[in-house]
């Protein structure tokens, strides 16, 4: 159950690859919507560490329109609602993650995903 | 401010770690605690503490896993007539409850039992209090409480009823609150549990732990070895969201389509707070950047039932089979298993520096790292745990639970910086030899210790 918040924070960690390692774009996914609790303080909180157009832009990969393209300066409810569904309430049950540079990929499978390093990718 | 007094009686358990929860759960509802001034004896199971608001009182009581009750401090005494003296002097405090207020009152020793008679011998020394309302044993407005302190005598042949009436100290006040927290360590009990494995934390210390943490709703908490997830369910249950990580996969998963630790966390109605679990080795993580966590939670394994393990291999590959790995590598065979990458043994000193260092990253300022320290009894030196401190990290508490030749200590380090810190490079492992001629930690390998039964090894 990838959500779009931990998404968020991962980025390919193989050897060497410092650039142009996030975010990892998602492909053959099954997806699984879950109701979440609404808390809009944390939301508010966690906002800064949000790499708003990396959430936007997977968010729309996954069929998730609702977010604004600029992150708004108001947070108002609507906002808040929206950002709590796309961030902690769609799941990615199945599916791969792929480094749009060193093209590792970081398969999914019940809902964890597997960030491990092959031998030849550890510093 | 001024400070009303209250008694606090303890639960008989981990009475090493009852003050770091007075203090943390204090600090999570952001509240001073006064304790006794002194040095303090922390196995003796009353303590009168001083708190500005009785709300305060009662937070302790719902939060603290070792709290029994609390009480409304009146009076002690090592003699009754010390007591009474030091009672009636402080009678503001009760003398409304005088005129109308149902009451039910009781005498209890601990490490003895008072017989019937001087017990009500006891209750009727109190009449000159003049309570004129009645008495209610079922539905009382208040209950007075009184308790007598006696020296531990197990194990002497005694009659049943010797040395009754000599106690250390006795203690009398009103009730405030029944702890309630203790419950949960049955709820949480690994043996009713879903989905556990034979290194699950048992679940009164993953409960101390979760309130080190101060998890409460809104927070963000993480495990990175997360095993089969003992400490995410009772920081989750307080309403904390939490990360788990592993380096083994089939630890967190178990059996079945359902991870486990889902499993376990949906039996305690908690798994929306476990937000993700994910398979990598902590020496080499994908996290994107650091500033994230309110707290970091850990039992790393440290190599009796299972050792720590980061990737790599203990010894290089030979050229030639190197060319093979690259010729697997470049060519797999369609029918083949997931690729399950090599992995080392993680020396758990270096481990636990490894953590504080990351922990800074990984950690909000005023962010916390509660975790296990193993340690040999007869080595252990205060500054096995200062060694492994970096710059603007503090130790706040630090308890032990005493197993005899062994011991494992809860630490908990507080980030005081608010700098920010890259993230560390694990690489101590290279560094072995330099680093021989600094301080060795008792818990450095722990494993190797455990099984030559703590003696030093024979020349």
């Amino acid at each position: 159950m990838v959500r779009l918040i931990t998404h968020n924070l991962l980025a390919c960690h193989a050897k060497g690859c410092n650039s142009n390692n996030f975010p990892l774009p998602f492909s053959n996914v099954q997806i699984e919507i879950r109701e979440a609790e609404f808390n809009p303080e944390f939301l508010k909180a966690f906002l800064p560490k949000i790499e708003w157009k990396a959430l936007v832009d997977t968010a729309k990969q996954l069929g998730d329109m609702s977010l604004p393209l600029e992150q708004p300066e108001m947070m108002d409810d609507d906002f808040l609602k929206s950002f709590h569904h796309v961030l902690l309430e769609i799941h990615v049950e199945e599916g791969v993650m792929t480094c749009p540079n060193c093209k590792h990929e970081y398969p999914i499978s019940n809902g964890i995903p597997n960030m491990l390093l092959a031998e030849h990718e550890i510093g | 401010m001024s400070y009303g007094k209250y008694l606090i009686v303890f639960a008989q358990a981990h009475h090493e770690f009852r003050i770091p929860e007075l203090h943390s759960v204090a600090s999570l509802y952001g509240f001073d605690i006064s304790l006794p001034k002194g040095e303090i004896e922390t196995d003796r199971p009353y303590m009168v503490v001083g708190l500005a608001d009785e709300k305060h009182a009662r937070q302790l009581a719902k939060r603290c896993i070792l709290i029994k009750a609390i009480y409304e401090f009146y009076a002690q005494g090592s003699t009754y007539e010390e007591l009474h003296t030091r009672n009636r002097a402080n009678q503001a405090l009760w003398t409304r409850y005088k005129l109308d207020t149902s009451f039910k009152f009781f005498v209890t020793a601990f490490n003895h039992k008072i017989p019937q008679d001087r017990q009500r011998q006891v209750v009727e020394s109190f009449s000159y209090m003049d309570f004129l309302g009645k008495i209610d044993m079922k539905k009382p407005d208040i209950t007075l409480g009184c308790f007598e302190e006696y020296i531990e005598k197990r194990g002497l042949i005694r009659d049943r009823h010797d040395g009754d009436g000599q106690f250390q100290q006795a203690y009398f006040g009103r009730l405030i609150e029944e702890g309630s927290a203790r419950v949960l360590v049955k709820m949480f009990d690994v043996k009713k549990r879903q989905y556990f494995g034979n290194t699950s934390m048992e679940s009164e210390v993953s409960l101390l732990m979760a309130n080190q943490t101060l998890a409460s709703p809104g927070k963000l908490i993480y495990d990175p070895f997360l095993g089969t997830g003992s400490m995410a369910y009772p920081v989750a249950y307080f309403g904390a969201q939490v990360f788990g990580s592993d380096i083994d996969g089939r630890q967190m998963r178990g059996k079945g389509s359902t991870p486990g630790v889902f499993r376990a966390a949906a039996q305690y109605g908690v798994s929306a707070r476990i937000l993700d679990l994910l398979t990598f080795d902590v020496t080499h993580n994908p996290w994107r950047c650091g500033g994230l966590f309110d707290a970091i939670v850990t039992d790393p394994p440290y190599g009796v039932r299972a050792g720590a393990k980061r990737l790599g291999r203990k010894k290089e590959l030979d050229p030639e089979r190197q060319a093979l790995y690259w010729e697997h590598r470049n060519n797999p065979r369609p029918d083949d298993q997931p690729y399950i990458p090599p992995t080392k043994p993680y020396e758990l000193s270096n481990l636990a520096v490894d953590l504080v260092q990351l922990a800074r990253y990984l950690l909000k300022p005023g962010g916390r790292l509660v975790f296990f320290l193993p340690t040999v009894t007869e080595e252990y030196e205060e500054i096995d745990v200062q060694s492994m401190l970096c710059e603007g990290m503090e130790v706040i508490a630090n308890s032990l639970q005493d197993f005899g030749s062994w011991g494992r200590r809860l630490v908990t380090i507080l980030k005081t910086t608010t700098d920010s810190y890259s993230p560390p490079t694990f690489d101590l492992n290279t560094l072995e030899d330099a680093s021989s001629s600094q301080h060795v930690p008792a818990h450095r390998d722990f494993r190797e210790k455990y099984f030559q039964g703590f003696k030093p090894p024979a020349i």
